[in-house]
């Protein structure tokens, strides 16, 4: 089987690299909007908040990886 | 919108394609089944200054949408000012730790023992 030369897995981490920031910066926006609260009365997280993020991150992935055996079943079936 | 003539319809053409095929391979490499090496490409990610510049208007945005509620001054007062210095420094601290989870989330897919080079 051919290996792939250094360009084609240098263009193949970059695509993954791009997906990744892409992830995080949605993860990013969605879990600080399901998570912290407006009020802001003070600049530190509060334990709620916290432990929301944490939880949040975890679901997400979770989210994440559902969506995507889903997918690899329907794309199977096709 | 200026129409376009058969070169320039051409050569957007081309461009299309070329950006359908990239999300298509995104498609197929989110659906690849081992995960992405992150703690490889966290320098990466961070020194990216799309990445970098897509979470600052994030965080403008939401702390003005948060903070500032009161039109009778074109300036901000100083309870809006404080509210916002407080919403920048929790949204900060909350990517910080949300960069954390997602990197330990990252390791554990890979299974234990897989963090090469730390």
């Amino acid at each position: 089987r051919p290996q792939p030369t250094s360009a084609e897995k240098i263009a193949a981490a970059e695509i993954e690299i791009e997906m990744v920031s892409d992830m995080f910066t949605r993860l990013t926006q969605s879990c600080a909007k399901k998570c912290i609260q407006n009020d802001y009365r003070e600049s530190d997280l509060n334990k709620a908040e916290s432990v929301c993020l944490d939880r949040c991150v975890s679901k997400f992935f979770e989210v994440n990886l559902k969506v995507s055996e889903k997918m690899q079943g329907e794309a199977g079936r096709r | 919108m200026e129409s376009l003539n058969a070169q320039e319809q051409r050569e957007l053409q081309s461009r299309m394609e070329k950006k359908q095929l990239k999300e298509f391979a995104n498609v197929c490499a989110s659906m690849a089944p081992k995960p992405p090496l992150v703690h490889q490409y966290m320098p990466f990610m961070l020194a990216d200054i799309g990445t970098v510049a897509q979470m600052y208007s994030n965080m403008v945005q939401r702390c003005f949408d948060d903070c500032i509620n009161d039109f009778s001054s074109k300036s901000i007062g100083s309870k809006e000012e404080s509210c916002v210095m407080r919403c920048v420094d929790k949204q900060l601290k909350s990517s910080e730790r949300l960069g954390l989870r997602f990197q330990e989330q990252n390791a554990t897919m890979m299974g234990p023992g897989a963090m090469p080079g730390r």
